[in-house]
């Protein structure tokens, strides 16, 4: 077969030559194009059926909710406006909730990076057994979180928890882990037990790093932490833009941890220690134990646009810091 | 415009199509909700319905031998009271609901969900009324009052859930007399035995001198109050006080029982998150719960045969009640399809087989009087724990509900804001101030709504 014979390369040079569906060979354009947009169409648009039905959709639905005392169930709810936001202002457990939720992602997504980058960098090094280890390391992040959080829940359990077994056998006092002050300690724990899925992206950012750059630097005389500063970090930072960005994103909605460690009933969501009573804890209390449906769609709603505001602030702020290694010539 | 044959779809277009497949995916996914939710397998007579029960309710065996008895296909959902309201909501619920008659029936009730179940009561041949025991007066409400007016469900079997069930070698190795089981010991006393039966090891406890947390905190703290000779409740039901003598008295116990540490609480959960594994591994001196723990502890000679059933504690000068704190069992929403059927297997499900079955194996006391004969009374314990139970129902009593708030409402707020004074942050009568205030609101919001 000759290239003049396979349609769509045969095709090309006259859709760039700009000549216009009409002269020779127009009709076969147009179909060609019409059956390349279906295409796109069939592929794309089982995504944009699952956009608008499971996330415009009920996001609209919510939007809805929040102007109302609706609770699913009693006959006189009614409208009120903005209501649900005007309390959402002065309620304290909400402002109380969504600054631990705060402070959470402040502290974890910063430590869960920093951790899922040094065991790259440990990974990316020449060791024996270099794929066990990545395995080794990358397998906490396989487990479920549901697994995961019961395995936390019975390991720091007081009375009966492994932790405190250790504890005791060195003569130490059990510990409380699941109660404040310590229960915060536990969460974070669980967020970094599962720093493995930063360290595969670290590790596919840091062979991407160019060899060529470490050997200048090292012909230039930089310590390896120089290199890593001046060369790796830089080169990552897309990376770890991407890190920061999506962490914030998921520390911030924060709840499986939480809703395992705590007895699951939508009573029991409430009965957690306060300091891991975050922003989502309170949404599901409002949703399933207060039937507080307006209410709790009115915090969602603030949520995301809060959550909006910070990803737009962490770009601004980065813009400049931020290195993207992309070819000038690839632009042209 | 109009796209000429063969054009692509314009965006727009292709966006309102895409629309359009969305809302026939969610008419669709609507639809086929209830077939994919649950077990089932053939009936004979082509009716069919749909119980929402948790799944140790009823057996697949049993769900089995209905359809194969009643010919009716019976679809079994998961007991989920977010599904409930998303079903109810859409206007095909479950044709029978489970519920807790103590704390849903005048919920569920006051909103008009429920069905008036009378008519079908006064022609039943198999649930007849004058053979329903009182505690079934707990799925009653008038429209203000619980334990009167029409009935909206049954209770599947019941206990006196403020009784308590105690482990005599735990008493012998403490040195403790036993209680009495047919005269009450006081709270106090019982929360004395408690500090004196509980052990501990290195900041562990090993052995529970007591648990006294009722079905939960809610209608514990409104038994409480009652046991104390008071009401929780406003005459209507539209508020609570905790700041009245009687129930600042039951709010002082249950916090010092708390920040004593003998039992589980909010601030020492027990990890094995209920009572009956704990207390059946021999490291629960003292358990809260009725007769229906019996069914549990049954199962372990060795265990039963060191066990005694208490009757409920009193306040000093307080009167002696001894109420169903659950009463769980099953309503019939007002718009079940098919409520014919689904009378038929409440009244297999209350009065036949499974009800034999459950009064049997001592998982509570059976609602109906005609089955009490079949309560476990073969072995000497047994014989004991049968007479103290026998003589406790003298003491039955309906401690009615708010109709304006489910009961996991208040339990959230209360658990909210409980640990800081059983912690020693706050004091009771904060604690009361904090309730009040916090229960009260919610409580307002549900009687607007109920109108």
């Amino acid at each position: 077969m000759t290239v003049d014979q396979i349609p769509e390369v045969a095709e090309r040079p006259r859709a760039v030559a700009g000549t216009g569906a009409v002269r020779s060979g127009g009709g076969s354009r147009t179909s060609m194009t019409a059956r390349r947009h279906r295409a796109f169409y069939m592929f794309t648009s089982p995504w944009i059926i699952g956009f608008l039905l499971l996330t415009i959709g009920p996001m609209a639905y919510a939007l809805w909710l929040s102007f109302t005392t609706f609770d699913g169930i009693s006959p006189n709810w009614r409208y009120v406006g903005l209501g649900n936001y005007q309390e959402l202002l002065s309620d304290p457990v909400t402002w109380d909730a969504l600054g631990r939720a705060g402070l959470f992602a402040i502290t974890s997504v910063p430590l869960s990076i920093i951790a899922g980058m040094m065991l790259a960098v440990l990974v990316n090094r020449p060791l024996k057994a270099r794929g066990l280890w990545r395995t080794l390391l990358y397998l906490p992040a396989v487990v479920p979180p549901v697994g995961a959080g019961l395995i936390f829940k019975q390991l720091f359990n007081r009375d009966s928890g492994a932790t405190n077994g250790v504890l005791n056998f060195f003569g130490i006092d059990a510990i409380a882990w699941l109660d404040d002050p310590y229960a915060r300690y536990v969460i974070l724990m669980t967020v970094l037990w599962a720093a493995g899925n930063i360290m595969i992206i670290s590790l596919a950012g840091l062979q991407d790093v160019p060899r060529e750059l470490h050997e200048a630097a090292r012909i230039d005389g930089a310590s390896a932490w120089r290199t890593f500063r001046s060369v790796t970090v830089p080169l990552l930072s897309p990376v770890l833009l991407f890190q920061a960005v999506t962490g914030m994103i998921a520390s911030v909605q924060t709840i499986m941890p939480m809703l395992l460690a705590a007895n699951a009933t939508p009573a029991g969501v409430t009965s957690i220690p306060q300091s891991n009573y975050m922003y989502m804890m309170h949404v599901f209390a409002q949703y399933f134990a207060l039937g507080r449906y307006g209410y709790a769609s009115a915090l969602l709603w603030v949520l995301f646009v809060l959550i909006l505001i910070a990803t737009g602030l962490i770009f601004k702020f980065t813009s400049g810091v931020v290195f993207y290694n992309v070819d000038p010539e690839a632009k042209k | 415009m109009h796209a000429h044959p063969g054009a692509p779809p314009s965006r727009r277009r292709f966006l309102a199509l895409s629309a359009g497949g969305a809302a026939a995916g969610a008419a669709a996914l609507s639809g086929c909700a209830l077939s994919t939710a649950g077990a089932a397998s053939g009936g004979g007579s082509g009716e069919s319905i749909t119980m929402m029960v948790k799944l140790d309710d009823i057996s697949p065996e049993l769900i089995q031998q209905a359809q194969k008895e009643l010919g009716i296909r019976i679809t079994v959902v998961q007991d989920d009271i977010t599904r409930l309201i998303a079903m109810l909501t859409n206007g095909n619920p479950p044709d029978l609901v489970r519920g807790l008659g103590a704390m849903d029936a005048p919920y569920f009730a006051a909103r008009g969900v429920a069905e008036d179940l009378d008519p079908y009561f006064a022609k039943s041949t198999i649930l007849k009324t004058d053979d329903l025991d009182p505690a079934n007066d707990v799925w009653r409400f008038d429209g203000t009052t619980q334990g009167k007016g029409p009935r909206y469900g049954m209770a599947k079997d019941f206990s006196q859930d403020a009784m308590f069930w105690y482990n005599t070698a735990r008493f012998d190795k403490a040195g403790v007399d036993y209680p009495s089981e047919t005269e009450p010991i006081t709270y106090e006393e019982w929360l004395e035995n408690a500090k004196r039966l509980v052990q501990r090891k290195n900041g562990q406890t090993t052995v529970y001198g007591g648990s006294y947390n009722g079905v939960n905190l809610t209608i514990l703290l409104t038994n409480l109050t009652a046991a104390a000779g008071g009401s929780l409740f406003s005459d209507d039901f539209s508020r609570v006080d905790f700041t009245s003598p009687e129930a600042r008295k039951a709010l002082t116990w249950y916090v010092e029982y708390a920040k004593t540490k003998t039992g589980p609480s909010l601030i020492q959960p027990n990890p094995d998150t209920w009572d009956g594994p704990t207390y059946v591994a021999n490291r629960m001196a003292m358990s809260g719960n009725g007769y229906w723990l019996g069914g549990m502890i049954n199962a372990d000679p060795k265990i039963a045969k060191i066990s005694r059933l208490a009757p409920a504690p009193v306040f000093e000068g307080g009167p002696r009640l001894s109420s169903c704190q659950a009463g769980t069992g099953m309503w019939m929403p007002k718009k079940a399809r098919n409520k014919d059927a689904a009378w038929r297997v409440f009244e297999w499900f209350f009065g036949e087989a499974p009800a034999k079955g459950r009064a049997e194996g001592g998982w509570g006391i059976p609602t109906l009087k005609s089955l009490r004969p079949l309560m476990p009374q073969k072995e000497d314990y047994q014989k004991r724990v049968f007479k103290a139970q026998e003589a406790e129902l003298k003491h039955f009593s309906v401690t009615p509900f708010t109709p304006y708030v489910k009961w996991d409402g208040m339990e959230a707020l209360i658990n909210q804001v409980m640990p800081a004074a059983m912690n020693g942050q706050i004091s009771v009568d904060t604690l009361a101030g904090r309730l009040n205030s916090a229960l009260n609101e919610q409580l307002k919001r549900g009687k607007e709504q109920v109108g």
